[in-house]
């Protein structure tokens, strides 16, 4: 049994490529990798194919950094704190990225097959859309379609050949090369606890190749599994762990701080434009590493999204409300 | 006894997430979205509908937040809650059929009910990227009703929606892209669809049998006329019942007071 998966964070960004297909942890602008997203974009990578269930912050930071050619998805914003994804839309306009459209439950259900080691999921849902629209298979478009990394087809119709139910949809299985988890606490030997939803990480951390944890706390493996029922992934099924307090700022973590939405609001209001963003960056990210950026952050703003331990969350009350 | 508001005591936003609200029943399984949504079905949970049970997307089942989170994702949501879990689970329970009703919204709305949320003009040269689909066509594919909730602008309200994010009642059968009924499209897998528009002008529903929309009820100060002009299509206005059910001081008062507070999702109107 392995217990040396420790790693550091600019090791856990070296292990994704320039090309890799990548997945993260999370829900829109909740337990996002962040520390290790600012590190991939420190380090300059390039050509990266986001697969995600849903987008978020995570992805505009990337997308707007130039480091992603490829973004399979099915939404992208940072909620009530920025309506849409500026950056996609920018390089969308622009066509240089690629952008796949699936439904929010397609993508589940793609990670749940990849998960299961099923070649693609069966469902009924988004029949009668332009999801299905043949014309916009953007990756066949591109003719990137070799039915090795990326499957041989967006989607196939078939009827039900078990109970006469009429159309469905199959879905190729979202195969990562890596999924980057963020989470409250992982284990020695690897194993996770997730405090709260827990999203899609468990069929995002056993889809992947190579899977990455970054905690806010290692804890001794012997104290998880004192309560296996309380775990969410087993210790075998994650590669690397990595300890980084505030990892997922700005975005949340259940039971330790609050989405910074100032944050996300600032991000957004500035990265309409690449000068913004470029502005945005050399601010936050180049030439910072995580501990200089939580000391930019400073410590009156960490303790005003501190969760309150009862309830998992920083009440707005105390703080006077928006 | 029910006291309704005096127009000067609330906002169009007050308006729309009180119709929201009594579109659903008591025991219902409501999927909630961010925003106005989630204040509209609270509301329900606070009022006529004590029981509904309230799914989150991001995976809380039967979940009772005591204030309102700001998005799915929140730490708020699974307080309280039956389980909290993940996405595989609340889409499984939505495409089983469990779901009553979803509230979604749009940035258009074609006279079929189809959504857009994808991307304003050509999607292979658009004019603006949007969010993209979210659930918006999972929760429509999968609920026995929606409600959508939306912003009246003649520009959102068009013939046919650029790009069909989420199905209405006439779709498009691929690969050749001709209309047809969603039952026919659907088969066994066919549990509704939209149920209501609920827009910033009128609540509009529609003909099971076209599938077409037409008007319902207009909000206070608006006539059918008016709003047919602001629709792209020709509305059918022939089926009015009146004006809106306006908020009740309760409801108000629930909104404000325990709610939504800090008024992030919707604003307090302050007289004088």
């Amino acid at each position: 049994m392995s217990t040396n998966k420790r790693i550091t964070l600019q090791q856990a960004a070296e292990i994704i490529k320039d090309g890799s297909s990548l997945t993260f942890s999370g829900f829109t602008i909740w337990r996002r990798p962040m520390a290790i997203i600012f590190e991939l974009i420190r380090q300059r990578r390039k050509g990266l194919h986001l697969i995600e269930v849903n987008g978020g912050s995570q992805t505009e930071f990337l997308v707007g950094a130039g480091c992603v050619d490829i973004w399979e998805s099915c939404w992208v914003g940072h909620e009530l704190y920025g309506k849409y994804g500026a950056n996609l839309s920018r390089k969308v306009a622009n066509k240089e990225i690629i952008v796949e459209d699936y439904s929010h439950a397609e993508m589940m259900f793609r990670f749940a097959a990849a998960a299961q080691g099923a070649p693609y999921a069966v469902t009924q849902t988004s029949l009668g859309s332009d999801i299905h629209n043949p014309e916009y298979d953007m990756l066949g478009r591109a003719g990137l379609r070799d039915g090795k990394r990326i499957a041989a087809h967006k989607y196939q119709f078939t009827e039900d050949p078990f109970f006469g139910a009429g159309s469905q949809v199959l879905i190729p299985a979202a195969r990562v090369d890596i999924a980057v988890l963020c989470v409250q606490q992982v284990g020695e030997e690897g194993t996770v606890r997730v405090n709260g939803q827990y999203y899609s990480d468990p069929e995002v951390a056993r889809a992947a190749a190579i899977t990455i944890v970054m905690a806010e706390e290692i804890v001794p493996e012997e104290y998880l599994r004192r309560n296996a029922d309380q775990n969410t992934i087993a210790s075998f099924e994650v590669n690397h762990i990595l300890e980084c307090p505030f990892g997922a700022h700005p975005t949340g973590m259940f039971g330790r701080y609050d989405v910074d939405g100032a944050f996300l609001k600032d991000f957004y209001s500035r990265t309409r434009t690449q000068e913004g963003f470029d502005d945005f960056a050399n601010e936050w990210i180049y030439g910072q590493d995580h501990i200089s950026y939580l000391e930019k952050l400073g410590w009156p703003r960490m303790l005003g999204l501190k969760a309150n331990t009862a309830l998992n969350y920083s009440p707005r009350i105390s703080k006077g409300g928006k | 006894m029910t006291v309704y508001a005096k127009p000067e005591e609330f906002g169009l936003a007050d308006l729309l997430c009180c119709a929201a609200s009594r579109e659903v029943a008591d025991n219902e399984i409501v999927f909630a979205g961010t925003g106005l949504p989630m204040v509209a079905i609270m509301l329900a949970q606070k009022t006529h509908a004590p029981n509904l049970k309230l799914i989150f997307e991001a995976g809380t089942l039967d979940g009772r937040p005591p204030e309102i989170p700001t998005s799915v994702g929140d730490a708020r949501c699974e307080m309280g809650a039956s389980r909290s879990s993940g996405l595989n689970d609340a889409f499984s329970i939505a495409q089983r059929g469990y779901v009553d009703l979803g509230y979604l919204g749009g940035a258009e709305v074609d006279q079929y009910g189809n959504v857009n949320t994808t991307c304003i003009g050509d999607y292979l040269e658009p004019e603006l990227r949007l969010t993209g689909s979210g659930g918006n066509p999972d929760i429509n594919s999968f609920a026995k009703r929606t409600v959508f909730i939306m912003v009246h602008e003649q520009r959102r309200f068009v013939e046919n929606v650029s790009y069909i994010t989420s199905p209405g009642w006439r779709v498009k059968k691929w690969p050749g892209g001709e209309f047809v009924h969603r039952r026919e499209l659907y088969g066994a897998a066919y549990h509704g669809g939209p149920s209501a528009v609920i827009s910033t002008a009128g609540v509009f529903r529609f003909d099971s049998d076209s599938g077409l929309m037409y008007l319902d009820t207009c909000h206070p100060g608006k006539t059918p006329e008016e709003i047919r002009g602001m629709c792209q299509f020709d509305l059918d206005i022939s089926r009015v019942k009146g004006e809106t059910e306006l908020p009740t001081r309760e409801d108000l008062r629930i909104i404000h007071d325990v709610l939504d507070p800090n008024e992030i999702f919707i604003p307090k109107v302050r007289q004088g």
